[in-house]
């Protein structure tokens, strides 16, 4: 049942990371104004041998392919000639199919395979660079906007370099190929056709185009019909309660006749499409026959050629048939890598100072020297409805003038009401915000100078939001480095209290949690979250307001055992709970960013201010509290 | 071994969905239900058969022309052959003799003549056997929402939205894509037969020889599919691994960089990324050697054309024009059975689909509704009468346990309780969301069980704390389609429930178009635009669950201003978690495990010392602590 947590294999990684990261594509500024398309370039340039190799081997295929007509030429002459031997034309046909055939699959196969690269490439640099960026970053670019970036667009790339090119490029070049054949075989029958040739082309490109555009209507037509059909059962109640049921049953029918009239459209233009061309191809059939058959009756063109004009009809018609889904391809996946490179350009706002050098050890001293921090008002109002006002307030100061020297080993309670700042000053330690410099100090060294990894694995922060990942419950605790032994999580647990919940479990320390497996409350979360960050033993811990949804008894329990457990080193927790404070050895209160208190809990509580309004309401609610849960107890029996 | 087995993948548990069931097997009885929706639409669907048949003969036709007319006998002069020509050769010269033309004119206006056919036909059948399809799955489409608007709450309390949304929209567009390839199938086959029938006339012999070669692509196609299948599957996947794992990953940056997993993380999506890869480079080995294969097939038939049709032609046994033709036709044969290859996977796709839509509508659940409902006198005076109720979702776990109070004509009472304790239910059960059993709620003496639904929906008005905003205007919102109640109707009831100045401020007033859910109005603005429409309603008794949402402390006394208006001389029953509200009531009812507590004023409750007191305080003092 046990079993132990498994290292991760950890050497293999850094290296991939480090290539990805370096091998970053050339960002705007040092290709001013490049087109999307050509910022491709470099991406596919990296398998530029397969892609070349693969467009010249199915540019192959399309020779030899253009180049049967002639054996069937040659097959028809024998057969009105009379001449029996009939193994040159189907051996030539035969050979030219095999060799076509190879040409072709691997010619399909490298450049598609290109295509599937350069998204393999693309995705891990997409995730590395995701892993880089900071507050403002994901305020900007909200996760679904991120994830749609990552799958629908890089698609669209994908389409457009594994599927687009090898139209544009092999489908002309066959035309042409096709063209040039058709002109060595009669100069006057090609020249009468070219007067044909812009009309299929016409009808090609501008159908086509239409099809997609209206595919894309299509579209967007079924999602705001399943987002009707969402929003109408989500408000059942009310439209049954107002007798409601028929406007709305008559509104679907709107909704749902206009998609089947948008989709009866776009099933009109490809009618159209095929239509067309069987019509302009057919006027260019009859202008073969035309001359052709004169040309024959005459003897100045045999019946073989006559034949091979015929073919040769279909393999120049083919190209141009698609050339409206090429262009759209090709604009859509211009726009796609527009979009992957808008993301890819955002820098990294939290970076490591040039020259950081790391400490060769952290006593756990923080001080802040007349520290202010003001949320950078950088979100347009449209953004702004995805952010979490929490990370990004708009414009709004949050911290002023705050100076405060904590020692090395000392317990610093924060204590304010919402909005008062405590979590910016947890963050600001950190590097989850960058304070200004020469204002946060970590041992006397301003946290700017030191490596951002030192930082962050020397001091843990717990965050407010008890964040679990979709994985086993011991997986989650020892989620800075799973090489950790499974004494070492139990005693983490044991310090957050969760062994009991643990054991409930059948699987224990196995259990799946998340998504589809057990879903924890908000307490066990945040006990969970809590051993997570116990378990790193860090010189200083930094709780960010996690006991929120822990009851009250537990968290004195929880805390009694810390302060043992951190005995001599640097604890600083958020709180909006006197009873959480109160263990500390100093309080801080904060009230809209300024210090407003700082001392023990005795001292505050003599001065009778903040701190000391706070204790009273607090101690009459939890009497209350108690009193309500004795009284339903009693009804309950 | 998968590169993903190196580094350890995190463990989910997956749990099985009926989502999840692919159809088993191909089920008649399914197919015949779904014809029962085309019948309105089956003459365009038999005139899209009959066009379907004439475009393919006329595709076939066409090159009958070139092959059999042209270079037969017209350019070889092969006069009297007795082979087959669909009577082309007497056309092309009925028209020489009657027009005076050139044979080979003649022959390219009947060419001609032909394509146009075909094409004409061929659009014909695509439009009419579209719009057939799509208007029979568009009114199946409405049936299935129609069903789903009547069924009662206690169906909406058990099943995600979400899930009934995915049958209404994307189930039924399954049966489409079956549908659109039934049609392309349709387009595929019978010009195929037609192919193979002249084939055979012209020389069974040649024909024969080209058979073999069917039986092989379709060989090649069944195991195309066959080994690709699971590979796209794995594929699929893949790829959603690769999205689950960034959207936690973005969705848990914050601890991701606390703890320094970057590297970890990375590899794991590595991994991941690595595998879908290799998926991706088998399926795509065999994809590029399947697709090629078939092109090729179609050249092997080219040279056996020309191979045995050019000994025939020796033998005289068939014209050169006749081998011409056979070429022209050697793609007809190919593509259904490519076709059949994709239409097989949309198949048992669609029976899915079509089960679950079946099921849908199959789904019997209603109130139960009296035979000869007794109608609520004209004149209701308000009297509520709740005797003995009892009410659980699930038989282990009661919700409300044997519950009697009486409320008075024009009184306002307020339900206060702790979280479960049944005032929601209870509400519920008022506007009859439910069936009242056991217990009664008597409505000025008639037990709701004996009145139609609809009726007492009618003459009882409810806020829901989830009250859905109506797309339309802000009046539609109000008036919610009565005739009776006149623009000057609503505009007075905004007026009085003081939504009238944020609605003049919208820049069409009354007029301006609201999105769904109401996304342009603030929380108070919904709330009070909710008060508008339901006491434009009129309604005898009144249910409100207030909000809980936090607004500022002028919204609040707007509201509470409305909220006085609203339920003056009016039965009101509030779930109320303000304290004005709870003051302003004529009676307080506690709730507690599903009983009542206690009753009785605000002062009474307060002198008595018990369980309201208590919530009361600490309703207050969270205010106070903010």
């Amino acid at each position: 049942m046990n079993r132990p947590c498994q290292p991760v294999r950890r050497e293999a990684a850094p290296d991939r990371l480090e290539y990805v990261l370096r091998s970053a594509p050339p960002s705007e500024e040092t290709r001013p104004g490049a087109s999307p398309l050509r910022r491709l370039i470099p991406l596919v340039g990296e398998h530029k041998w397969m892609f070349w190799g693969g467009m010249v081997l199915i540019c192959l295929g399309r020779v030899f392919e253009a180049w049967m007509p002639l054996f069937v030429r040659m097959g028809i002459d024998r057969m009105t000639t009379h001449n029996l031997n009939l193994l040159p034309p189907i051996g030539g046909i035969l050979g030219l199919a095999a060799v076509r055939y190879v040409s072709v699959s691997y010619g399909r196969k490298y450049v598609r395979l290109v295509g599937i690269k350069v998204t393999y490439d693309m995705r891990e640099r997409l995730y590395a660079h995701f892993q880089l960026q900071g507050p403002k970053f994901f305020a900007r670019f909200p996760t679904g906007d991120l994830m749609a970036r990552a799958i629908n667009d890089l698609n669209l790339v994908r389409q457009l370099i594994g599927v687009g090119s090898r139209t544009v490029i092999v489908l002309g070049f066959s035309g042409l190929i096709a063209f040039s054949y058709m002109l060595s075989l009669s100069l006057p029958l090609t020249l009468l056709l070219v007067p044909v040739m812009p009309f299929i082309a016409g009808a090609g490109f501008f159908i086509s185009n239409r099809i997609f555009r209206q595919s894309t209507k299509v579209q967007e037509g079924f999602s705001s019909l399943s987002e009707m059909v969402q929003e109408n059962l989500n408000g059942i109640r009310t439209i049954q309660t107002h007798a409601q049921e028929a406007r709305e049953i008559e509104r679907f029918r709107g909704v749902s006749g206009a998609y089947a009239d948008n989709y009866f459209h776009f099933m009109v233009l490809n009618a159209a499409l095929n239509a067309w061309m069987v019509v302009f191809t057919g006027i260019a059939t009859v202008i073969i026959m035309g001359y052709g058959g004169h040309a024959v009756l005459n003897h100045t063109m045999s019946l073989g050629t006559f034949t091979a004009f015929i073919l040769y009809l279909g393999i120049a018609v083919q190209p141009i048939q698609q050339s409206g889904q090429m262009v759209s391809m090709f604009q859509r996946g211009s726009s796609g890598a527009k979009r992957l490179f808008e993301v890819l350009d955002y820098k990294p706002e939290i970076q490591n100072a040039p020259d950081t050098k790391p400490l060769p050890h952290i006593d756990g001293r923080i001080a802040f020297k007349h520290l202010s921090y003001v949320y950078p008002r950088r979100v347009s109002a449209k953004d702004a409805r995805n952010i979490d006002p929490d990370t990004i307030a708009t414009g709004v100061a949050a911290l002023h003038d705050v100076s405060l020297d904590i020692a090395a080993g000392e317990t610093i309670a924060v204590l304010g009401r919402v909005g008062s700042g405590k979590s910016t000053l947890l963050k600001l330690i950190v590097r989850l915000l960058d304070p200004a410099p020469g204002t946060v100090f970590i041992d006397g060294h301003d946290v700017l100078s030191l490596p951002m990894a030192q930082v962050r694995s020397q001091i843990a922060l717990v965050p407010q939001d008890p964040f679990l990942f979709a994985d086993e419950l011991g997986r989650n605790i020892s989620y800075d480095d799973p090489s950790r032994t499974e004494a070492m999580i139990w005693a983490a647990a044991e310090a957050a209290d969760l062994e009991e919940t643990i054991n409930r479990f059948p699987e224990r320390l196995q259990t799946p949690i998340g998504e589809r497996g057990v879903t924890l409350s908000g307490g066990q979360k945040q006990r969970a979250s809590l051993a997570r960050g116990l378990i790193r033993n860090t010189p200083v811990l930094l709780l960010d307001d996690c006991f929120s949804s822990v009851d009250t008894e537990t968290e004195e329990h929880i805390l009694s055992r810390l302060k043992s457990l951190r005995s001599g080193r640097t604890t600083m927790l958020v709180s909006h709970r006197v009873s959480t404070a109160r263990h500390a050895d100093r309080i801080l209160v904060l009230d809209d960013g300024h210090i407003a208190e700082l001392g023990t809990h005795a001292e505050l509580m003599e001065k009778g201010g903040i701190y000391a309004g706070f204790a009273k309401a607090q101690g009459r609610r939890e009497v209350l509290k108690q009193d309500l849960e004795r009284e339903q107890a009693q009804v309950a029996e | 071994m998968s590169a993903a087995g190196a580094v350890q993948q995190p463990r989910r548990l997956r749990g099985a969905f009926d989502d999840d069931i692919y159809g088993k097997s191909l089920d008649v009885g399914q197919v015949l239900r779904l014809l029962h929706w085309m019948k309105p639409y089956r003459w365009l669907a038999y005139s899209a058969l009959v066009m379907v048949v004439l475009s393919a003969v006329f595709a076939v036709l066409a090159p009958a022309v070139l092959g059999r007319v042209l270079v037969d006998d017209i350019v070889l002069h092969q006069q009297g052959s007795a082979f087959a020509d669909l009577g082309q050769k007497h056309l092309n010269a009925w028209i020489v003799g009657r027009f005076h033309i050139d044979p080979i004119v003649a022959a390219g206006i009947q060419y001609m003549t032909w394509v146009l056919l075909a094409a004409a036909f061929g659009r014909g059948f695509g439009l009419t056997f579209s719009r057939a399809v799509l208007n029979t799955l568009r009114d199946l489409r409405c049936d299935l929402f129609n069903h789903l608007e009547h069924l009662p709450s206690s169906f909406y309390d058990r099943v995600a939205v979400g899930r009934v949304m995915t049958r209404v929209a994307n189930d039924v567009e399954t049966l489409f894509e079956l549908f659109a390839g039934f049609g392309q199938l349709a387009g595929q086959f019978v010009p195929f037969f037609v192919a193979i029938t002249i084939m055979f006339s012209l020389s069974t012999t040649l024909t024969l020889e080209i058979f073999p070669v069917l039986p092989i692509v379709a060989v090649c196609t069944w195991a195309f599919r066959r080994v690709s299948r699971p590979l796209y599957r794995s594929i699929r996947m893949t790829v959603s691994r690769l999205n689950e794992n960034l959207q936690e990953n973005l969705s848990g940056m914050e601890v991701v960089q606390l703890y320094g997993r970057e590297q970890i993380n990375f590899a794991r999506y590595s991994a991941i990324n690595n595998d879908n890869r290799i998926n991706e480079n088998k399926a795509l080995s065999v994809e590029s050697f399947y697709g090629p294969l078939i092109d090729g097939m179609s050249f092997l038939v080219l040279s056996i054309i020309i191979w045995f049709g050019g000994h025939l032609v020796f033998a005289h046994m068939m014209t050169v024009g006749s081998v011409f033709l056979f070429t022209q036709f050697t793609d007809m044969l190919f593509r259904p059975i490519v076709a059949m290859g994709e239409q097989w996977n949309i198949v048992f796709r669609a029976m899915a689909s079509g089960e679950r839509i079946f099921q849908a509508l199959d789904w019997k659940e209603a109130l139960s509704v009296p035979a000869n409902p007794t109608p609520l006198p004209a004149d209701l005076k308000g009297k509520v009468d709740i005797r003995h109720l009892t009410f659980s979702y699930n038989p282990d776990h009661l919700i409300l346990k044997d519950i009697s109070f009486t409320i008075h004509p024009g009184e306002r009472i307020a339900i206060v309780g702790p979280t479960g304790s049944g005032k929601t239910s209870l509400i519920r059960l008022l506007c009859r969301f439910y069936d009242v059993d056991p217990g009664e709620i008597f409505l000025d003496d008639v037990d709701i069980m004996q009145v139609d639904p609809a009726d007492i929906r009618r003459r009882i008005g409810v806020v829901l704390q989830d009250f859905h905003i109506f797309s339309g205007t802000v009046y539609d919102n109000i008036a919610l389609g009565d005739p009776a109640i006149t623009r000057e109707a609503a505009e007075a009831a905004a007026i009085l429930v003081n939504a009238d100045p944020f609605i003049r401020a919208l820049p069409m007033g009354y007029d301006t178009p609201l999105s769904e859910r109401g996304r342009n109005l603030s929380h108070g603005q919904r709330q009070l635009l909710a008060f508008a429409r339901v006491l434009a309603m009129n309604p005898e008794v009144l249910v409100l669950d207030e909000a809980t949402a936090s607004i500022d402390t002028e919204t609040e006394r707007v509201i509470q201003d409305a909220l006085r208006k609203l339920t003056h001389g009016r039965t009101s029953i509030i779930i109320a978690h303000r304290l004005q509200t709870i003051k302003d009531a004529h009676r307080i009812v506690v709730l507690s495990e599903g009983r009542v507590r206690e009753i009785g004023t605000h002062d009474e409750l307060i002198a008595r010392g018990g369980m309201y007191r208590t919530l009361y305080e600490l309703q207050f003092q969270e205010m106070q602590a903010g």
